[in-house]
């Protein structure tokens, strides 16, 4: 006799499981699992509350931040450490932070082209720590207009700033090598720059002991793209949507980019400095000039062997005539779209920046405050404080904003300008095949990213 | 005549039901974590989503057409079969060569086993972040050796040097295949040695015509999970050698493929065309696991017949 299996058999588990694996997949085949919903934000006006998480580097907006934020606020804060991998995977799947760092200089019209950033105006307009004539003009890096940076609404803020090409210098090494300090109030010369920094780089064999200049600032591209600015060209169409590094204007910028690089007086790609960043080598006496910002002068604070050597010049120019003075970062925080407590999110926002950790920031010497009412409070204690805050306040007339395009990262072109670089410093590639290569595959890269965005 | 009501669950029902009981959580996992995710990422691949924008569009197979017309990927893709050619023989040689050593009955024979298999159990991240400070090129060991010897220090982490680097990362964790390998070595009968002895043969022979057919099985899977690791290469180029903040920062010459994907998620922001390079990535490794088996049915000796078989 047989028996009939009305119970659970080995055939209905494995249709079951079948079922439950296509669902799975159909899950994946919706578009709702590929976007990010918007988030339903608070109402405007409703008291802030609940929870937000902030992503952050912990030296900026860590635990401690977060305990002074949540008693300060009545908020919960939680922080997150900064990681880009992490915060595209959280994007993506539609679960960001509720705040996250960012530079606005380079990543704004990115963010908003994408419709990843809240447009923050309305939380401008009602802030009573934040008023519109008290902004300093760098804050403009976080406007986008959606062909223009600089205009349109806000998207973010800077918690501080720096020009990004202005110099530091060891006055000690300068004076053993017998070379002229730069001028607090003159800027030098960028070919005069570059044969300072032979005379000043030392070596012990084959190894470099003392670096005489390094101009990489915050990136390749920035720095180009700048040095192409100085020499009256432009590196970038005004749509943002290609580059042409074979203008003369690009090519005088890549020959004294790769001038300096074949000398071998400062890090390179091929040469990197095993420290990562400027900031260990300078204070041990290994860097005589850095292309850094105002905000490395923090470092010396606290170091009074590096403080007594240090100094401050403006930024450096071609024979041109023509001074820039770029901000390639105006590092800051913004609030991302599908954040779930936008109300909240901006309170804990507009605490760090404008208020008591603002003052706090300012006067520790990081940066440059991004309202102008606590720009007073730098510090000027020092004499090297002194001497660069009177050549920072000077140097602010020389402020521009740089457009940046918004169809590919700056990782991404910076990628494929260390890629082909190491060609032209061995000598490999003429520095026109240098730039035809560039121009081709950065091209490239924009318009698949502006395809993408079609 | 069978009286109706309630019956009894016949035994084997009960044993099916208790099974599937238990597979139920990896059934579950797999599900969730692997068909799930390779489904979603099937999907991306048909896409030109960058993970963050909401225009995403649906583009076919153009993405995996993209992959055999970039130079770059192809060139990734190249750089990682070199790699997987070079270093899967070598840790695999290594590995037996030692086994075969500590094999031997010598004095402290556990130490040297143990001290040999050690550099497999530090985590994969923690090794190649100390191998970036040992040749660090102005505060490494490496370097300092050579100073000590009178010669002049060599950047080791940028091209052409970096590639020896990953080799030797790569080697120094060789103890896991030696123990593998050891473990082989030792199901091996001694009478076939002793016999082969008897009769004459010399250490070569006996090696060469009994240990390594013998052996072979366990070669074999050496070869296979060597391959599909060395293929799947990730964490040692990026840390090694490069810096977590981007791919770009990594030299040309440890550009492999697993680091162009990363690239072309979080740098380019391309989703859809890394997906369809990790997709295709997927089929090489079937492809070649499958060569090498079908290569391996010659080649390879059991002294037990799979079952089926006879």
């Amino acid at each position: 006799m047989t028996t009939t299996n009305a119970g659970f058999s080995r055939r209905r588990f494995l249709a079951l499981g079948g079922v439950a694996a296509g669902g799975a997949l159909a899950m994946g085949c919706s578009p709702a699992s590929s976007t990010k919903a918007p988030a339903a934000g608070g109402g405007t006006g409703s008291a802030a509350k609940g929870t937000v998480t902030v992503m952050s580097q912990a030296g900026e907006f860590g635990p401690k931040e977060a305990k002074a934020a949540s008693q300060a606020l009545g908020v919960t804060v939680k922080t997150v450490e900064y990681d880009l991998t992490k915060l595209t995977a959280m994007l993506a799947s539609g679960n960001p932070p509720d705040v996250v760092r960012g530079m606005g200089a380079t990543e704004t019209p990115y963010l908003v082209a994408r419709q990843v950033a809240e447009n923050l105006d309305p939380y401008f307009a009602n802030s009573t720590l934040i008023k519109a004539d008290d902004i300093d003009p760098v804050n403009d890096v976080w406007r986008y207009d959606g062909e223009k940076q600089g205009s349109g609404p806000r998207y973010g803020f800077a918690k501080d700033y720096s020009q990004d090409c202005t110099i530091w210098y060891n006055g000690g090494l300068y004076d053993a090598a017998k070379v002229t300090r730069p001028s607090a109030t003159t800027p030098l010369l960028l070919d005069d720059l570059l044969e300072e920094g032979k005379r000043l780089t030392k070596r012990q064999g084959a190894k470099v002991s003392v670096y005489g200049l390094n101009p990489n600032g915050l990136g390749l591209f920035t720095q180009l793209n700048w040095l192409t600015d100085l020499a009256g060209g432009k590196l970038t169409s005004d749509d943002l949507a290609s580059v042409d590094f074979s203008s003369p204007e690009a090519q005088r910028a890549l020959s004294w980019y790769l001038d300096y690089a074949k000398a071998g007086i400062g890090p390179t790609v091929l040469n990197p400095d095993p420290n990562g960043w400027d900031g260990p080598t300078f204070q041990a006496g290994r860097m005589a000039t850095t292309l850094s910002g105002y905000w490395l002068g923090g470092l010396f604070a606290g170091d009074a062997k590096a403080a007594k050597v240090a100094g401050f010049a403006p930024a450096p120019q071609f024979d041109s005539g023509r001074r820039v003075s770029p901000c390639f970062g105006a590092t800051g925080l913004w609030i991302p779209k599908a954040s779930k407590n936008k109300e909240a999110a901006w309170s804990v926002m507009e605490w760090f920046l404008a208020g008591d950790p603002a003052k706090a920031r300012a006067a520790g010497g990081w940066g440059i405050p991004p309202l102008k009412s606590l720009q007073k409070l730098m510090p000027q204690k020092l004499p090297y404080q002194k001497q660069a805050f009177d050549v920072q306040m000077a140097e602010q007339e020389h402020f521009s904003v740089t457009s940046f395009t918004p169809y590919v990262r700056q990782d991404a072109i910076n990628a494929v300008i260390t890629r082909e670089l190491p060609k032209a410093i061995k000598g490999t590639t003429s520095a026109g095949q240098f730039a035809d290569a560039l121009n081709s595959q950065i091209n490239a890269q924009l318009a698949d990213g502006k395809k993408r965005l079609r | 005549m069978e009286r109706p009501g309630r019956k009894k669950k016949p035994a084997p029902l009960r044993k099916a039901r208790t099974f599937y009981l238990f597979v139920a959580p990896w059934i579950i996992g797999f599900i969730a974590l692997t068909v799930f995710p390779l489904g979603y990422a099937f999907w991306l691949s048909l896409t030109d989503s960058d993970g963050l924008s909401p225009k995403t569009h649906f583009v076919g197979f153009d993405n995996y057409l993209e992959i055999f017309r970039d130079p770059l990927t192809m060139s990734s893709l190249a750089k990682t079969g070199v790699f997987a050619l070079v270093t899967v023989p070598l840790s695999i040689l290594a590995g037996l060569l030692l086994a075969v050593m500590v094999n031997q009955r010598i004095r402290a024979r556990g130490l040297f086993r143990a001290l040999i298999y050690l550099p497999a159990v530090v985590p994969p991240v923690g090794a190649a972040l100390t191998f970036r400070l040992i040749f660090d090129r102005d505060a490494g060991a490496a370097n300092g050796v050579l100073s000590g010897l009178g010669a002049d220090p060599i950047t080791w982490l940028v091209d052409p040097n970096v590639r020896y680097v990953l080799y030797a990362l790569v080697l120094w964790g060789c103890g896991g295949s030696m123990i593998i390998s050891l473990a082989g070595l030792q199901d091996i009968p001694r009478e076939l040695l002793e016999a082969a002895q008897v009769d004459g043969a010399s250490y070569w022979q006996s090696f060469t015509r009994i240990t390594i057919p013998l052996l072979s099985p366990v070669i074999l899977f050496q070869v296979i999970t060597g391959v599909i690791g060395s293929l799947q290469s990730f964490a040692p180029l990026l840390l090694s050698s490069g810096s977590l903040s981007g791919a770009g920062t990594v030299p040309q010459g440890n550009y492999m493929y697993m680091i162009h994907v990363f690239a072309q998620y979080f740098s380019a922001s391309r989703f859809g065309y890394a997906s369809a390079m990790l997709w295709l990535l997927f089929a090489v490794i079937l492809l070649v696991t499958l060569v090498i088996i079908k290569v391996s049915a010659k080649t390879v000796f059991y002294t037990v017949e799979p079952e089926g078989t006879r």
